[in-house]
């Protein structure tokens, strides 16, 4: 569904970010990128749904060319690719409710959605967003009054509002313990068997292992593996991390 | 080497040296003068702590005391002890004698006409006394020999002068000022409001995080913002003093000036606080295919909204700081009533009016601080 061809971005400053990266994402995959910290997942990711601008390459989703976008072409199709940060990125003054109804921004008519009115059936449809999270309870509590783990599932919620077909989710589990990151990631993993396309970064090996039906590995902006969790042994392992890696685990917890 | 460096410092040391020296002379500098002049604008200062605040009705009246002369021509007066009257410090007097005449409880600051009613009941004027600033007075009269009582009918001591009557009234000055301090005051809520409305949506113009990187937003950007700076640049004085000029004299003029100098401060104040917001949000908005305007709609005015409330009620209290001031080049208000106060030489009424202004903006300093502390 997703095809990514000769990818790179060169950031004003100079700095390489990418450099000619292709992959393929087909339909129902959990892809897991990894890679040190300024290997280029956050970029990739980026420029995927065009938050970042690539440098050049080319990106299609389906048979729609997502670099050659107009504005209004990339919102119509940004609809349908949600996203989960690593910050989670809420608007921590505002309702659990209104972040989770932004999610829906791109269907409903702006004149309304300005002024603050939503629709009855977009209403249900975030409460029935927050319930699948299991945080129905906290829809009018401020988003800042939750903790990480509900913030991020108040992520989620949102991202499903967009009725998504592929989700990128940048470090998802990275600023979360590692109890709280395995109740996230399984409701990703679940999203993903019901037929939602989940393209993932993450940092702790034990959780690919998990989660993944295939991994890249980005190095330095380039892409150094691609293939399946298993196939990645220590010389492998090496080679993405550098030789004075460690493998540290995200926990010993297997299911949750 | 070392040498130079002396010569540098020498110079320059000299140098601050003139500044200073000519500094003194060209500003004229005499602390003496502050002593020196005390005594002649004692009066003036005088008034201007003495503010007129509250006033009483006056009625012209005659007050009238039996006064027989010789002593014992007559039966003398009882003499009352309370209220407006006159009081001779001795009951009765010889033709000749000086006596003196106390009066009490009069209006402030007024002509009193001494005079007495001869039994013949022609008047004789005698003295004009002026009554203090508690309404008294003291005055010396001369018992002359034709005030002699004829046939047992006695002479009169009387006096001519307002009386204050029914009880204490705000003066024409209180209640001027306080019409103008409103006026001020709503001078400075309009124009805070007409400056946010129009600074408000100009800030994300002028936001770097807003505008991004492209050409055009780079464009409006350094447009928007230079024009904020120029306008900053222009004293709400000489603004007013242009609008006066361009309107008329009075209350619009300042509006117009305050609003500038409202838009320009906002302006910069709004789009520092939109650009130190979280951009994560934005970035999330942005990704879920929300167009530019619900993307400001949605992820930046939840984070901007306390601070610009903030800043609203700071302009505010420093608006009504500058258009009491303001009056002065015409700009209306209660500047325009001080300063025409001062010009027609009403020290009195001039401490009303800036008594009300140190009130008003020390409870606009008291309140706004409050609010923000409550709402941040």
């Amino acid at each position: 569904m997703l095809k990514v061809e000769h990818l790179t971005k060169v950031y004003p400053n100079g700095t390489v970010a990418l450099k000619d990266v292709s992959f393929t994402v087909n339909d129902g995959e959990f892809l897991v990128i990894i890679g040190l910290s300024g290997s280029g997942k956050s970029t990739l990711l980026r420029c995927i749904n065009r938050l970042i601008d690539p440098t050049e390459g080319r990106i299609l989703l389906d048979d729609a060319d997502v670099t050659k976008a107009s504005s209004g072409d990339l919102r119509q199709l940004r609809r349908h690719i949600g996203m989960v940060f690593q910050q989670f990125n809420l608007v921590k003054r505002s309702s659990v409710m209104t972040n989770v109804l932004s999610g829906r921004l791109g269907y409903v008519n702006p004149f309304l959605s300005l002024a603050g009115i939503w629709s009855r059936a977009d209403r249900d449809r975030a409460l029935k967003a927050l319930d699948r999270v299991g945080i129905k309870d906290k829809a009018y509590e401020r988003a800042d009054a939750l903790s990480g783990g509900q913030q991020q599932r108040v992520g989620i919620a949102r991202t499903l509002m967009q009725e998504p077909r592929l989700i990128l989710a940048d470090e998802p589990v990275a600023s979360l313990d590692p109890v709280l990151s395995h109740s996230i990631l399984q409701y990703l993993e679940q999203l993903n068997k019901e037929g939602i396309t989940v393209l993932c970064s993450l940092h702790f090996l034990d959780l690919v292992h998990r989660y993944a039906t295939r991994v890249i590995a980005l190095k330095d902006g380039v892409k150094v593996f691609e293939g399946l969790p298993k196939e990645i042994n220590r010389a492998k392992f090496k080679e993405i991390y550098g030789e004075e890696a460690q493998e540290v685990r995200a926990t010993t917890v297997e299911e949750g | 080497m070392n040498l130079r460096r002396w010569f540098v410092t020498g110079f320059f040391t000299l140098l601050v040296i003139v500044a200073y020296v000519v500094g003194y002379q060209v500003t004229e500098i005499d602390p003496v003068k502050l002593f020196s002049s005390l005594g002649n604008s004692q009066k003036i200062l005088n008034d201007l702590i003495h503010p007129d605040l509250f006033t009483r009705a006056t009625q012209d009246t005659t007050l009238d005391v039996v006064f027989p002369v010789p002593c014992g021509s007559a039966q003398p007066a009882q003499l009352p002890n309370s209220g407006p009257r006159i009081v001779p410090n001795v009951e009765c007097a010889n033709p000749g004698d000086v006596i003196t005449v106390k009066g009490f409880d009069m209006a402030p600051n007024n002509d009193v006409k001494i005079l007495w009613l001869l039994p013949s009941g022609n008047a004789l004027f005698s003295e004009l006394a002026r009554t203090d600033a508690s309404g008294n007075f003291t005055a010396q009269v001369e018992v002359r020999p034709i005030t002699v009582a004829t046939q047992g009918i006695p002479t009169h001591l009387q006096a001519e002068t307002p009386v204050p009557v029914g009880g204490w009234v705000p003066s024409q000055a209180l209640i001027d000022v306080i019409n103008n301090i409103m006026v001020t005051i709503f001078m400075a809520l309009l124009a805070t409001t007409a400056g946010t409305i129009i600074a408000a949506p100009i800030s994300f113009l002028a936001a770097r995080n807003i505008m991004g990187r492209g050409w055009m937003g780079t464009t409006v950007y350094t447009v928007v913002r230079a024009i904020l700076n120029i306008t900053r640049s222009y004293d709400s004085l000489v603004l007013a003093t242009v609008f006066a000029l361009w309107v008329g004299f009075g209350a619009f003029a300042g509006v117009l000036a305050l609003t500038i100098v409202t838009v320009a401060s906002l302006g910069k104040l709004f789009s520092e606080a939109v650009e130190s917001i979280d951009a994560g949000p934005i970035e999330a908005v942005a990704a879920t295919g929300a167009n530019p305007v619900e993307v400001v709609r949605f992820a930046v005015v939840p984070q901007v909204i306390p601070d610009f409330i903030s800043f609203i009620i700071y302009h505010w209290d420093i608006n009504v700081r500058i258009s009491t001031i303001l009056g002065f080049v015409g700009g209306g208000g209660i500047g325009f009533y001080l300063s025409q106060r001062i010009n027609v030489l009403e020290y009195q009424k001039a401490g009303t009016a800036i008594w009300a202004i140190v009130l008003v903006v020390w409870a606009m300093d008291f309140l706004s601080a409050e609010v923000r502390k409550r709402y941040t």
